[in-house]
């Protein structure tokens, strides 16, 4: 049976001494089995908090979060987390690291050791197996991780903006590849991301959120098909469609962090292209 | 060694600046280090001391592992008891040693006792540093990968907090050296500190400059060789010597 998550009325405040922010309000979601989503919204909309939430490392306010019918109450395995930084242990090498959740789950060592070089072997990693996480760059230390996380076998992997710190061309090439590792394994993948393009290329689903409070504004179904790349046609409009979704939610979070005389509109560095067509020629 | 040498022929010698008895020749010292040596009082010394402080720094060690861990699991503990550890750190070992004879009376339990206090709060010290300062992206990872409790202490915790345990360690045991070297001087039958004491009783400048530098060759093989490697280990792995 395959998992399936659904968010019910989630809401998040955070209360601190000076200010009481309503972070994610009454978020309703439902997760198919198999999906890949991603969720998408501007700086401070609370898209890692939700993430949180349903990984068990954050609390809700209100509402619920239940994986198959049962609720979630603390991290688990069986909804594993890829984070920003590939969040890999420095006193281990590589293989030990990749081996480190079947450790804790009770795995015997040589059985440990084969599944870890099985998933090492589909980041294509199995070279490096022993180095130091301290040798390995940036994208090497992503496909670590992510070889880790897939040595769970759970049904959910959560990617909170796993590629947001790699250069673009690693991450158009991890991009790639999480395609065909997604088409291979059949997760329902959660990818929280800032980036347009990132959501379009990978996403069957793209869920917009709005800022202050945070909570779901539109979503996208994408229907093209894979493997998809950047450049793609098809992609571009729907790029284009999802960006003038989020362009009011920025603007929206830009004008509560900036001055009161901040415009988005206003003194804009290059001018309208249809303000002036043709006036060259 | 000739500068050395040239001081006291100068000094010592020929200007008759000092007494013999107040700057040894390095050729004296290194003939009383000999003569030490050969008649097995410098063995049986350091053999004693080492005993003393293999076991004093080993109850230290464990005392201040568990003290760390206790104040890391319980915040109040940690609010309280902090202040009165950092107080208790500040407090010179040797400071405690009258303490100790009035426990343990003049014996080795009340030297044991000084070497153990000396640095079982460096160590605990250390490690509640060492565990408040890993980064929380460790836990939050391990935690989201099913490990929970004591596992979570042993696979990640500790191990996370390594570097700050050895450095811990290490000053523990510069502190238990010290402590070991004041309470036998002021209390021991053999041992290190009882021959640098029997050389000053005697006025024996060149027994007391030789046992001088017995204790720092071997505090410095201690320090270099055993924590050295350990925390040059470390740094390795974790790839911090490449700045």
């Amino acid at each position: 049976m395959k998992m399936s998550i659904k968010v019910e009325d989630v809401s998040k405040r955070f209360i601190t001494k000076h200010s009481d922010t309503e972070t994610l309000s009454k978020v309703n979601i439902e997760f198919k089995p198999g999906e890949f989503i991603c969720i998408l919204g501007p700086s401070g909309c609370g898209k890692s908090t939700l993430l949180n939430i349903i990984a068990g490392l954050e609390q809700a306010t209100a509402g619920r979060v239940t994986l198959n019918g049962k609720q979630v109450t603390g991290p688990g395995p069986d909804r594993v987390v890829m984070f920003q930084e590939a969040a890999l242990f420095p006193w281990l090498n590589v293989i030990d690291n990749v081996e480190f959740g079947m450790k804790m789950a009770g795995v015997e060592p040589k059985m440990r050791r084969e599944r870890a070089l099985k998933y090492l072997k589909m980041v294509h990693l199995t070279n490096f197996q022993h180095a130091f996480i301290h040798e390995l760059s940036g994208g090497m230390r992503q496909r670590v991780a992510l070889a880790r996380a897939l040595t769970f076998d759970s049904e959910v992997l959560l990617m909170d903006e796993p590629f947001a710190a790699l250069d673009s061309q690693t991450k158009m090439l991890l991009q790639i590849e999480l395609q065909q590792i997604w088409l291979k394994t059949k997760k329902t993948i959660l990818f929280v991301t800032h980036n347009v393009e990132e959501a379009a290329i990978l996403a069957d689903r793209v869920v917009v959120m709005a800022a202050n409070p945070g909570g779901i504004k539109k979503e996208f179904q994408i229907q093209v098909a894979r493997p998809r790349q950047s450049g793609d046609v098809d992609l571009a409009y729907l790029m284009n469609n999802i960006m003038q979704e989020l362009k009011t939610e920025v603007e929206k979070v830009a004008k509560a962090e900036y001055d009161n005389d901040w415009d988005i509109q206003k003194n804009p560095i290059l001018p309208d292209i249809n303000d002036n067509l043709g006036s060259g020629v | 060694m000739i500068i050395w040498e040239v001081a006291y022929e100068l000094g010592v010698e020929y200007f008759r600046l000092w007494k013999a008895y107040v700057f040894p020749s390095p050729i004296d010292v290194v003939k009383t280090l000999y003569g030490l040596v050969n008649d097995q009082t410098i063995i049986i010394a350091i053999i004693a001391s080492a005993k003393r402080i293999v076991l004093g720094y080993a109850i230290s060690v464990v005392l201040g592992l568990l003290v760390g861990l206790t104040i890391v699991k319980f915040k109040w503990l940690d609010e309280n008891a902090s202040p009165l550890i950092l107080g208790l750190q500040t407090l010179p070992s040797i400071c405690w040693l009258p303490f100790a004879i009035l426990w343990y009376g003049l014996n080795e339990s009340a030297i044991m006792f000084v070497i153990a206090i000396g640095s079982t709060f460096a160590v605990a010290i250390a490690l509640e540093a060492g565990i408040k300062n890993i980064n929380p992206l460790y836990i939050r990872a391990a935690r989201t990968m099913g490990a929970s409790g004591i596992k979570i202490y042993w696979n990640v915790i500790i191990p996370a907090s390594l570097p700050a345990i050895v450095s811990g360690l290490k000053q523990g045991w510069s502190f238990a050296w010290r402590a070991l070297m004041a309470g036998e001087m002021m209390s021991a039958t053999k041992g290190l500190g009882q021959v640098l004491m029997v050389g000053r009783d005697l006025a024996d400048i060149s027994q007391v400059m030789a046992v001088m530098i017995v204790i720092i060759v071997l505090g410095v093989v201690v320090d270099k060789l055993i924590f050295g490697q350990i925390e040059q280990n470390i740094r390795q792995r974790w790839g911090l010597d490449r700045a």
